[in-house]
């Protein structure tokens, strides 16, 4: 059997492990947090390293992204380097590709994408390729990096700001702790019961993107908006249910029960592969995710079937 | 090396002002920030200054701030670099020369409005 571990700066209390079987081939696919411990993280990878087909880091990211240009996180590297023998990853090997199919495929197999639909991307520059598909439909949105990370109340709606504001910004902030620019640990279990930036929720009609940004500030009401993201626990859809939301998609479909990081996801590729990512590349990852004929998962919070 | 003098610090103060400013993003950004920013100087112990954003717009006074949202101290050398955008504040906060006592947003924010200026 083979076996994935994802390492995440998340909640411990997202822990899971489950075993699929994939093109033929048995997985075990484990996720450990790490309640935002950078030094327990590493600590993790060093000990798995050599033990496990690949490993995924969850919670943190390793680069950014914005129009071409690559901003490589300082204590994502760290996590990244403390694995010497076994590949490790941060899902941004997949993510581009994955994230641009999962737009494509609810413009064109659902009703709840339209060119007219208008949405809120809580962050842009840990999924630009994502935001490039939805203003590639031509949908107005606002992108909420600022809004979301440092609190400021500025919305950016066209990708050339977000370029330009990431260009100032991302050289420096990408060595800051990573702690102090994304929720980790307990920071995730907090109740997003703050009544700061309800408008920009109240102006959209799908929020997308991270999942524990988009918890930052959630209304209590989000009555017939769908959320479109990364990673959900049942907690997680029943608190979006109780909020009124109509459905949640997550871009990684679901394995037994559960929905898995980009990251994990990645890892997964790579552990059936055989291959290193660096070996793989844009298009190896491209004709494996082809092959396993991921699709997002789609849930209908107030209907109670699946479409 | 020369020792920085308490005008030194007072012209970066300055020149710092006039570059938020006149950032009219910036001050859309800061529209909602209103803070007291206390700036001490490490080598400089008889220098007070007090930075005041309100709706977008920084002043500052030479005079003690009793009660911060946000303290700066750091070496006045590292600070007029700061101050006049010869240096980012990330490599003297991650090696301890400089250090922010607030809450993690105002810091974070604080870095931000630096960057977004120096960046242009």
């Amino acid at each position: 059997m083979k076996g994935v571990l994802g390492v995440s700066l998340g909640s411990s209390q997202r822990d899971h492990t489950v075993e699929v079987s994939m093109l033929g081939e048995e997985i075990e696919l484990s996720r450990r947090g790490t309640d935002g411990d950078l030094d327990r993280a590493e600590q993790l990878i060093r000990e798995h390293d050599g033990k496990v087909d690949a490993i995924g880091l969850g919670g943190i990211d390793v680069y950014f992204f914005a129009r071409g240009e690559r901003y490589v996180v300082r204590d994502g590297l760290r996590l990244m380097q403390a694995a010497q023998v076994t590949p490790a990853v941060d899902g941004s090997g997949i993510k581009d590709t994955l994230e641009r199919d999962a737009v494509q495929y609810l413009l064109h197999h659902t009703d709840l994408l339209k060119p007219t639909t208008r949405v809120l991307m809580v962050s842009a520059v840990d999924r630009f390729g994502m935001a490039e598909a939805f203003v590639e439909i031509g949908c107005p949105i606002v992108f909420g990096d600022l809004i979301f990370s440092a609190g400021m109340p500025y919305p950016i709606t066209t990708l050339d700001e977000l370029a330009d504001i990431a260009r100032r910004i991302l050289p420096e902030m990408a060595k800051m702790p990573f702690t102090m620019l994304y929720p980790t640990g307990k920071e995730q279990e907090k109740e997003g019961s703050s009544e700061r930036f309800h408008e920009y929720y109240d102006g959209a009609d799908v929020i997308a993107g991270d999942w524990h940004f988009i918890r930052k500030y959630l209304p209590q009401r989000v009555d017939g908006k769908w959320i479109l993201t990364n990673t959900t626990t049942a907690k997680d859809i029943q608190e979006l249910r109780q909020r009124g939301a109509s459905h949640v998609v997550t871009t990684t479909p679901e394995m037994a029960g559960r929905s898995f990081g980009t990251n994990v996801i990645e890892a997964m590729i790579v552990a059936l592969s055989g291959q290193r990512p660096e070996e793989l590349g844009h298009q190896g990852y491209a004709d494996w995710l082809s092959r396993l004929h991921l699709q997002p998962r789609i849930e209908n919070l107030q209907g109670g079937s699946a479409s | 090396m020369t020792q920085a003098t308490p005008d030194d610090l007072y012209a970066a103060l300055d020149h710092f002002r006039g570059k938020v400013n006149e950032n009219q993003r910036l001050r859309q950004m800061n529209r909602d920030w209103n803070r007291d920013i206390s700036v001490v100087a490490k080598d400089l112990p008889d220098v007070q200054a007090w930075i005041r954003m309100r709706a977008g717009e920084m002043e500052w006074e030479r005079q003690r701030c009793d009660d911060p949202h946000i303290v700066l101290t750091a070496p006045a050398d590292v600070l007029i670099g700061i101050f006049q955008g010869e240096r980012t504040p990330t490599e003297p906060y991650l090696d301890g020369s400089l250090t922010l006592r607030g809450s993690q947003e105002d810091v974070l924010r604080l870095d931000f409005v630096s960057l977004m200026i120096w960046g242009e």
